[in-house]
């Protein structure tokens, strides 16, 4: 079973029920500045999406980028040890998919769920979806 | 109990260009939020006899308990205000980002007061207020505004602005927020009169209710009413979910019901080559929710303009379908695109802007206005572009429409007066009186002046309701405007209502605040807005004859779709007289002493004498 996710750009309605959901999963309530995911608006174009890529991401580039050694690679979920993250800022530079946010002082980042992300049970037009292995 | 409220306020004072937060107290606290808090507020604080357009006149913007949480179909914004158009007090929405934008502020809204001393943009981050100068955007269209703002203040703030409309006092002038507009009565031209050229919001904040599990169950099952009317092949929301609300103009067409060439017909033949099937197969089209909605009603289209340019359009939406269509008898797609764009710009409400343009057309046809460089005929694309521009310029003709379409058949004279589409100032909404006569008495009957949002349309053309009896509708217009009036202190969306058990309303409510009313309690909230409006307008010297609809609608309506559907003008007043009773109203439409000190506010009483 891998870790991604698939997107259906043309199906995204930007309603952001993926960021509240992230959000109330993370903190307990609504709080959009804490989800892990972020919908941008490029009208008239199609919306991007702003989320960790797990294993569609070429070498994973923000774990050689932290010099704390905060992140890894746990079979496929790379994730952030909060308690060592300095705030540096290095993996935010050095995401391509620019889906690591500076919460407190701390890089955040989406951890998937435990393999099952709150984002893609949320979506209603499923835009968003767990990628089949 | 924490809950979904902040119970705050930011006062903002243009004058002084300062602001501060004021609480919400617990007689505050009972009308709930958004519309409730607008209506008690400009009751308490507004003289209903003053100018509109002086800094005397405040705009509410305010949200309600469900803004900014999980239960879908409430990201609405509500403003209130005494209306430049009207002369009533208003009541307006705008979808999109900004009311939860406004929640994560960790405010309930703002109240803005008094008048600039220069033109100004107003950002509001969480509680904190600060002016700034708007005068490399003054003269730009809404979105010029809105992109500058973005730029300034960063990209992820919200924003509502006026266009040129705005800053001339155009009376039918809107608030834009992102193409989501605070349509109806004149808005636009109140917050231009307080020298506010926009407005951004951006907050941190978070949003959390009393019981969070009992809350999540129940937007759970929201959600899942909401599929399965999307699923639904004839659900109104199912069919505004693929296609827009512009999906339902067959319907209304079969039934001779679609308002055409200023409602002297109820049937336009092309109306198939401009509904929201027709944008749809015809352009690129791509559906847009406003803030956590499953519906998604709103598409987005691209298309090529009349030029041959590229261009792009977030609707048109049903009701300017009629008002820049139908109306208009414009059967061009592009046209209608290219008209809602300029209103769009010029930040105006596509309704009474089509509405009015549509009686000068008809006047013109009468050789009684013209204009020297446009033709003035119905169907013709450049007289409707180049009234748009004047009026939003208040250029020539312009100048005279922008005061609405009453105002300007009263200047007129020579027998205007009966073709001009309105109540109360207000062009109408898409439906036509005649041929549905709750409508009628929901159009005459309206504290903003013909308004649909309080009608019983979807009975009546669906068929759930006989549509051209008088019966009992008197006792029906009455609970729609009550029920509308208590969703919008939530603030839903009006088509929430469409299929949601109204029992959620009260559930939500709780769970969110812990607070508990009944279904009879929460609608009673909604009773007691509906007589303090009617407080403010009686009180800006407004009564029975203002009650009314234009004489056209006691004539038939003309073609043989509609069966020569009128109203006799007894059995109307004869409804009215019945609404009156069932009100608790005197005969002349004003609440009386008892009705009042049965919803808990006799200490108005008097207030509309």
């Amino acid at each position: 079973m891998g870790t991604a996710f698939a997107f259906d750009l043309e199906k995204c309605t930007e309603c952001e029920r993926c960021m509240l959901a992230c959000a109330t999963v993370k903190v307990g309530h609504v709080q959009l500045l804490q989800s892990r995911i972020a919908i941008e608006r490029r009208w008239p174009e199609l919306p991007g999406i702003r989320v960790c890529r797990f294993d569609d991401c070429a070498g994973h580039p923000c774990i050689a980028s932290c010099p704390a050694e905060a992140i890894s690679d746990a079979r496929g979920t790379v994730l952030i040890d909060g308690d060592a993250c300095t705030g540096c800022e290095a993996c935010v530079e050095e995401c391509p998919f620019e889906a690591i946010f500076m919460r407190d002082g701390i890089a955040k980042k989406c951890d998937f769920c435990a393999g099952d992300p709150e984002c893609a049970r949320a979506c209603v037009t499923v835009a968003i979806a767990k990628k089949e292995a | 109990m924490p809950g979904s409220m902040y119970d705050t306020l930011v006062r903002i004072d243009c004058t002084g260009r300062k602001a501060g937060a004021a609480r919400v107290d617990q007689e505050l606290a009972s009308y709930i939020g958004g519309m409730g808090y607008g209506t008690k507020i400009l009751l308490d604080e507004v003289d209903p006899s003053i100018d509109p357009l002086s800094e005397k006149n405040k705009i509410i913007l305010s949200v309600g308990p469900l803004t900014g949480t999980a239960a879908p179909m409430f990201p609405q914004a509500c403003i209130v205000t005494k209306s430049p158009l009207t002369g009533t007090i208003l009541n307006c929405y705008a979808g999109g980002f900004l009311g939860a934008e406004i929640k994560f502020c960790g405010i309930d809204g703002v109240i803005l007061e008094g008048k600039a001393p220069e033109w100004s943009l107003v950002l509001v981050e969480d509680d904190r207020v600060s002016f700034h100068s708007a005068l490399l955007v003054m003269g730009k269209g809404t979105a010029d505004t809105e992109l500058y703002m973005k730029e300034k203040f960063g990209p992820e703030v919200k924003t509502l602005s006026i266009g040129r409309a705005g800053e001339n006092a155009v009376a039918m002038a809107s608030i834009f927020s992102e193409t989501r507009t605070f349509g109806r009565g004149g808005a636009g031209a109140v917050l231009g009169s307080k020298r506010i050229k926009g407005m951004a919001f951006r907050g941190t904040r978070g949003v959390d209710v009393a019981d969070r599990k009992t809350f999540a169950e129940l937007t759970s099952r929201n959600i899942e009413v909401l599929k399965a009317a999307c699923r639904e092949e004839f659900n109104l929301v199912g069919m505004f979910s693929r296609v827009g609300t512009g999906a339902g103009m067959g319907l209304v067409n079969s039934h001779g019901a679609l308002a055409t060439r200023n409602h002297e017909y109820g049937a336009f033949p092309e109306g198939s080559e401009i509904d929201g099937y027709a944008y749809a197969k015809k352009y690129y089209t791509r559906a847009i929710s406003c803030f956590g909605c499953p519906v998604h009603c709103g598409m987005l289209h691209k298309f090529r303009k009349r030029d041959n340019t590229e261009s792009w359009l977030r609707g048109p939406e049903y009701e300017t379908m009629f008002s820049l269509g139908s109306d208009l008898l414009n059967k061009d797609p592009v046209t209608l695109a290219e008209a809602n764009q300029l209103c769009e710009d010029y930040g105006m409400d596509t309704l009474t802007v089509g509405v009015t343009m549509a009686w000068a057309f008809e006047m013109a046809g009468k050789g009684i206005l013209k204009d020297p460089d446009l033709s003035l005929s119905f169907g013709d694309s450049d007289s409707i572009l180049g009234l748009i521009r004047k009026i939003g310029e208040r250029e020539g003709l312009g100048d005279l429409l922008a005061q609405g379409p009453r105002a300007a058949a009263e200047k007129t004279g020579k027998g205007s007066m009966g073709a001009a589409m309105q109540v109360k100032n207000s062009g109408f909404a898409a439906w036509m009186p005649r041929r549905m006569k709750g409508v009628a008495l929901a159009f005459a009957t309206s504290n903003r002046g013909a308004c649909h949002k309080r009608a019983p349309i979807g009975d009546e053309i669906m068929g759930k309701l006989d549509m051209d009896s008088y019966e009992g509708k008197a006792p029906i217009v009455r609970s729609i405007q009550d029920t509308v009036n208590a969703i919008f202190t939530l603030v839903a969306c009006r088509f929430h209502e469409f299929v949601a058990p109204k029992e959620l309303y009260p559930q939500f409510l709780e769970a969110a605040t812990g607070r508990t009313l009944s279904l009879d309690e929460f609608v009673r909230v909604g009773e007691r807005i509906w007589n303090l409006e009617r407080l403010f307008n009686a009180g800006a010297g407004m009564s029975r004859r203002d009650d009314t609809l234009p004489d056209r609608c006691f004539e038939p309506i003309k073609g043989d779709a509609s069966k020569g559907a009128v109203i006799v003008r007894e059995k109307f007043e004869a409804m009215l007289d019945e609404y009156y009773a069932v009100r608790g109203w005197t005969r002349d439409g004003i609440p009386t002493r008892d009705t009042l000190e049965r919803l808990g506010i006799g200490k108005y009483a008097g207030r509309g004498a």
